[in-house]
């Protein structure tokens, strides 16, 4: 799974030494490591689930697991990669206990954008309004579809990972997928 | 035509997504036709803004951090205080209940 947020070295040390804390025992520590990972855990969850409430809940049960499984990390993959696993999976378990969820809009939300160029207004007011249908677009997607779009194309996650997760096979995932995209590229065309 | 656009629809999106060429069965018509040009485009577009998405933020509920290191509280009080005590007093009961009930049992002679 890719994770395209740069950090700086520093910053790594700076985690590595709050993780190697919190694995101690250190509260303070992981309290840290949740106020800088909350937002994007949140994040992840309010795509896989869209109900915000539903969102919170799984986002809170996932950071707790991170507690409680922070003694097994060994540092093998990024702790956000890490953490976004045990998202996705509590998600999952969630959604299974709660049904199915009607999507929320998001984009009232978005608290940071990715930078568009400001030298050329024009293009960037396009883009903004395409990043706003495209968003409007994925929240809109039945669960299953929105499920793989928002893992794959998101988050960058390959199709053997997505399939392991969901519990689906391979081809069932590209499949989705395929749908998924069409639909996406479907409804872009309508709302353009 | 159309239903050969259709039939090269999901690797004219792979392609656009994955920034490799279409496959070679679909590839000459691809070159050739407008309209899955126009859909390469608009999927190679749509997936540079859904990767764009990773770097946006929903911003979390103000109590989140809160209720998660209240529930790690509940977590270790439970866990230091409670959980062995409770365990011992469960299987000193269940042995006492044992015996009161070997005591009891009816007897035929």
């Amino acid at each position: 799974m890719s994770n395209q947020s740069g950090s700086s070295p520093v910053e790594n040390q700076r985690e590595l030494d709050l993780i190697s804390r919190a694995q101690n025992g250190d509260r303070a520590a992981f309290a840290a490591l949740v106020r800088e990972h909350q937002d994007e855990v949140y994040t992840l969850a309010r795509r896989l689930v869209g109900d915000p409430h539903l969102a919170a809940d799984v986002a809170q049960e996932a950071l707790i697991r991170a507690w409680r499984a922070l003694p097994k990390f060994r540092g093998d993959a990024k702790f956000s990669t890490w953490i976004y696993r045990i998202t996705v999976n509590t998600s999952w378990t969630h959604k299974k206990r709660a049904g199915r969820h009607q999507a929320t809009p998001i984009e009232e939300h978005t608290q940071v954008a990715a930078p568009v160029d400001a030298r050329h207004p024009e293009v960037a007011g396009e883009i903004l309004e395409l990043r706003a249908r495209l968003r409007h677009a994925v929240d809109s997607l039945p669960d299953a579809q929105r499920e793989v779009v928002v893992l794959k194309d998101i988050y960058g996650w390959s199709h053997a990972e997505i399939a392991d997760s969901m519990g689906i096979t391979v081809t069932a995932a590209k499949v989705r997928l395929h749908r998924a995209r069409a639909r996406l590229a479907r409804d872009l065309e309508e709302s353009a | 035509m159309s239903v050969v656009c259709e039939m090269a629809a999901p690797f004219v999106a792979n392609s656009a997504v994955d920034g490799g060429e279409v496959i070679l069965p679909f590839r000459s018509h691809t070159a050739a036709c407008l309209k899955c040009q126009a859909r390469h485009a608009v999927m190679s577009r749509t997936a540079r803004e859904l990767v764009a998405m990773q770097d946006q933020r929903i911003a979390a509920p103000a109590d989140l951090e809160w209720r998660v290191l209240s529930s790690l509280e509940g977590d270790l009080e439970l866990a230091r205080t409670w959980r062995t005590p409770v365990a011992l007093s469960a299987a000193v009961l269940s042995m006492a209940a044992a015996i009161v009930i070997w005591r009891l049992r009816p007897r035929t002679s």
